[in-house]
């Protein structure tokens, strides 16, 4: 009789467990723990990261993952966004999406990032080494290519061209800039092509290119690599009226840009879909994160917005984004 | 291997199986029928709710444009307005001021109170500019006139056109989203005069719709007649071809309901025309409709394995109660294989197991019982025989003859002497049985006609004897010495108290499964009650007269059952006849017969 009531009590224990076990289960699987990915963007301030971060949200309802976005205030601040990867790995999110502000001094961090089995996801702006299960940017040696093609389009006779560089190490610039001089160095008309880093600066940028249209009348093209180089180069042609001698070609768009661009100071510029480049960046590293198998690298394109082309209602969209809030 | 099908095809599994298979039918009908139950119903309430939901944002919608329109006609009828646009030359500046200040004055005030319109201007065929808000200018580097919303006015000939959102950038340093309405202004007499332009804040519209959730990811979104997408909340994924939708099935539909695949998963598209233009649309995610698939998917399976664990206990719970009686049972008769008939299974359990063990404990006493039948039997065989060979080898008997032989061989008659010890010979061969039980009925004949010839002998003409029995029953089947006791009884007990010779006689009667014997005489009979105490058994201890006819009859009832046996008839003074009755078992050749 002690026996049984003893096995009796055992299997009431046993079954108890199971249960308690079981509906532990239950609850994990049908409420599952949304995933937490930590973005860290090259820096806060600028309406191109504004609309990525909107694609970011966007996705993040989509696909129902929990996402914290940090970044530098400048991109220039290579050591605070190494902090910043630093804090976010201390949080042990199951991903990172990542957009390097420096190509190489990222990559200790980022190797730490995979060392402790956590997923790694490039946005815009890779670094030097092929570590990450994927990239997600604009393909910018195209981009590149884009702008360079436009400059030709401008060019008459024997040309000086400036290729403006924001910060002098992020693999995005380099790119763009291996784009332009793909097209541009096999030029007969082009006696001089020099690229100028301004420290990551509008206001170098500006004085950068005042300092060389000044000294250098020959200058007859200027390039911008982003939108802060962009800017400070309209600026300076803008104020010494040099409009219609120097062609400006720039990337990004901004509303200081587009003012350029109506205005004629900016003859095109290259952009990017940086709405679809954070939705994707979500969406990629959800699916990295749930076992699914996803592309090396993931293209999110660049078109060439003119004077002519800016109000047609695709572009937009994307030349006057929606920042929600 | 051999074991483990044992298991398998025991009760036990097959009523676990059962209980399992019954439990998951019944489960999976259920939840299949519960499941899809409830998504009609939801369906159809999603359904009602969405389509009221769509009418009332198109209510709103409507509201908006059409509060436009009255703004709209109320500038258009505006006698200043018109006047302004008119006059190809002012005297002065001045007076150009007056007449703008007017109209600026008269636009704002149609503005007060309007959050949602951010401007009203008009842009006269001259050139002329005025807008209801004064820190408006134009945008040095647009021409109005190359913008859609002006051509489509001067296009549609004084009614009023809606645009799709788009960027305003007709003025300064403003790039606003807004949707414009525009109308070609005209004088009393139908001279066109110019464009008035109406924008309202696309962010009333967008955080309007952008508030509507569907379920947790169905949404709204609105498209115009030609398929453009006027509002979609991820309008930037759409331009940048992240996602589709399917515009040429909601430009088919005019007003109404339809599902189609896209995107994975099967989505609801309600469609709503405004009346303006404008298709009204909202989307749910058909499988986010019964609340969470996975979780009915996931209590359909716990249910199911608490289910299966409760079947399984219980079948072993049923089956160990009914299965317990069946095993103690089969222990039991384990017993009685041995050879132990004393034993009682214990009757309890189900109500047919502990009938089924009741009659098992019935069975194992009837069979005890018969065991010791037999062996009661058995013993009593044994006694008879050897009661039996006592009797065939009377002592009594044999002295008498011996002595007769001896006082006939002094009296030198040889003859009868050869006579005698011949047939003494040959009633001892004839009594000699290979030790076997069962003899043919010739044996038996021969073996008694030698005893009455040795008795013939002894007494003369005092006794005589006739046997008549056919050949054709002379191989049947009997028990050895049947008839000598009956004889000598008739002889010691009939015929010799009698007073003249005495005859006896033999005859055999076949009847159809019996065959019948009968030893007649002409003794002195018996009266009833001698007759009666014939068969009884004997008093112990008590040697008497009728010792070896009780013998033949215990014998034969042994050997052939209780129907068998020793029958008389008897008169006094008249005789007694004997009735030997045994079942006809023909001889085998050379076989035994049980």
């Amino acid at each position: 009789m002690t026996s049984k009531a003893k096995w009796l009590a055992a299997s009431l224990a046993i079954l108890a467990a199971a249960g308690f076990g079981l509906s532990d289960w239950f609850h994990r699987m049908t409420f599952p723990r949304p995933a937490r990915v930590d973005v860290i963007i090259k820096t806060n301030t600028m309406e191109f990261w504004q609309v990525l971060v909107d694609g970011v949200h966007v996705a993040a309802e989509e696909f129902k993952v929990d996402v914290r976005v940090n970044g530098p205030r400048t991109e220039a601040d290579v050591d605070g966004q190494i902090a910043m990867v630093e804090d976010a790995i201390r949080g042990r999110p199951d991903a990172i999406v990542l957009a390097a502000t420096d190509f190489d001094r990222l990559v200790p961090v980022a190797r730490k990032i995979v060392d402790r089995g956590i997923k790694l996801i490039i946005l815009d702006s890779g670094i030097n080494a092929d570590i990450a299960h994927s990239t997600v940017q604009t393909d910018n040696v195209a981009a590149g290519n884009k702008a360079g093609k436009v400059m030709q389009e401008y060019l008459q006779g024997p040309a000086k061209i400036a290729i403006i560089s924001f910060v002098k190490n992020a693999a995005s610039l380099l790119d763009r800039e291996k784009g332009v001089r793909e097209v541009l160095e096999g030029d007969p008309r082009i006696v001089r092509l020099d690229t100028y880093s301004v420290d990551g600066s509008e206001q170098n940028a500006y004085a950068k290119v005042m300092e060389i249209l000044r000294n250098d009348p020959g200058v007859t093209g200027v390039i911008g690599l982003n939108e802060g180089t962009t800017v400070g180069a309209g600026r300076a042609i803008s104020e010494l009226g040099l409009k219609d001698r120097v062609t400006l070609v720039g990337f990004d768009n901004s509303l200081q840009e587009i003012k350029f661009l109506e205005e004629g100071v900016l003859k095109a510029t290259v952009i990017q879909r940086p709405f679809s480049m954070g939705y994707l960046s979500i969406k990629t590293a959800a699916e990295v994160i749930s076992g699914k198998k996803v592309p090396r690298t993931i293209d999110t394109g660049s078109l060439v917005i003119t004077r002519r082309n800016m109000y047609e209602e695709e572009n937009q969209k994307l030349l006057f984004p929606f920042v929600n809030g | 291997m051999a074991r483990l099908r044992l298991r398998f095809r025991s009760i036990q599994t097959h009523m676990a199986l059962a209980f399992t298979f019954l439990i998951l039918i019944t489960i999976l009908a259920m939840s299949v029928a519960s499941y899809y139950l409830t998504k009609e119903a939801v369906k159809s309430n999603v359904q009602v709710y969405t389509a009221e939901l769509v009418n009332q944002v198109n209510n709103n919608i409507r509201a908006y444009v059409n509060g436009m329109k009255d703004m709209a006609d109320l500038a258009a009828g505006s006698y200043v307005i018109q006047n302004f646009l008119s006059v190809r030359q002012f005297a002065d500046a001045a007076e150009e001021n007056y007449y703008k200040e007017i109209i600026s004055d008269f636009l704002g005030s149609m503005m007060v109170s309007r959050t949602d319109i951010s401007s009203v201007s008009i842009f006269g065929y001259n050139g002329q500019f005025v807008s209801g808000r004064k820190d408006l200018e134009l945008n040095p580097n647009i021409d109005p006139t190359s913008l859609g919303w002006y051509q489509n006015a001067r296009n549609a000939a004084g009614q009023h056109v809606i645009s799709p959102p788009h960027v305003q950038p007709v003025f300064k340093d403003r790039y606003p989203w807004v949707v414009s309405l525009s109308l070609e202004l005209a004088a009393r007499d139908g001279t066109k005069l110019g464009v008035l332009l109406i924008d309202l804040n696309f962010s009333v519209l967008n955080d309007m719709l952008r508030e509507i959730r569907l379920g947790p990811r169905g949404y709204l979104f609105i498209v115009d007649w030609a398929g453009n997408i006027v509002y979609h909340p991820q309008q930037q994924l759409i331009y940048s071809n992240l996602k589709t939708e399917m515009i040429d099935r909601v430009l088919e539909t005019e007003n109404g309901i339809f599902t189609g695949e896209q995107d994975g998963g099967r989505r609801m598209y309600i469609v709503k025309d405004s009346g303006f233009g404008w298709k009204i649309v909202g989307v749910a995610y058909e499988n986010e409709l019964v609340g969470n698939q996975r979780r009915i998917q996931l209590s359909v399976f716990l249910l199911g394995i608490v289910c299966i664990v409760i079947a399984v206990a219980l079948s072993l719970v049923l089956s160990r109660r009914i299965i317990q009686p069946i095993k103690r049972l089969q222990l039991s008769m384990q017993e009685v294989e041995k050879g132990n008939f004393d034993i009682h299974a214990p009757v309890s359990g189900t109500f047919e197991t502990s009938k089924l063990a009741h009659a098992f404990n019935i069975m194992v006493g009837k069979i005890r019982e018969l065991m010791w039948q037999i062996v009661q039997d058995q013993e009593q065989k044994r006694k008879s025989e050897l009661n039996a060979l006592q009797a065939q080898i009377n002592p009594h008997f044999l002295y008498n003859t011996l002595d007769s032989i001896i006082w006939m061989a002094e009296s030198n008659r040889n003859r009868e002497v050869v006579q005698m010890t011949s047939a003494l010979a040959k009633l001892f061969r004839a009594s000699i049985s290979k030790g076997e039980e069962l003899v043919p009925v010739g044996t038996e004949i021969v073996h008694i006609e030698n005893y009455l010839k040795i008795q013939k002998m002894r007494y003369k003409d005092k006794l005589d004897y006739h046997i008549d029995v056919d050949d054709a029953v002379k191989h049947y089947q009997t028990i050895k010495v049947i008839l000598q006791p009956i004889v000598e009884n008739a002889i010691y007990h009939g015929i010799k108290k009698k007073k003249g010779p005495g005859l006896i006689t033999i005859t055999a009667r076949e009847e159809e499964t019996d065959l019948i014997l009968q030893v007649s005489d002409n003794g002195i009979g018996m009266d009833k009650e001698t007759l009666r105490a014939l068969l009884e058994p004997a008093p112990a201890g008590r040697e008497g007269r009728g010792v070896g006819v009780r013998n033949v009859h215990e014998r034969l009832q042994l050997y052939f059952g209780k129907s068998y046996g020793l029958s008389f008839e008897s008169t006094p003074g008249e005789g007694t006849t004997a009735y030997i009755r045994f079942p006809k078992i023909p001889s085998v050749a050379g076989g035994e017969t049980a």
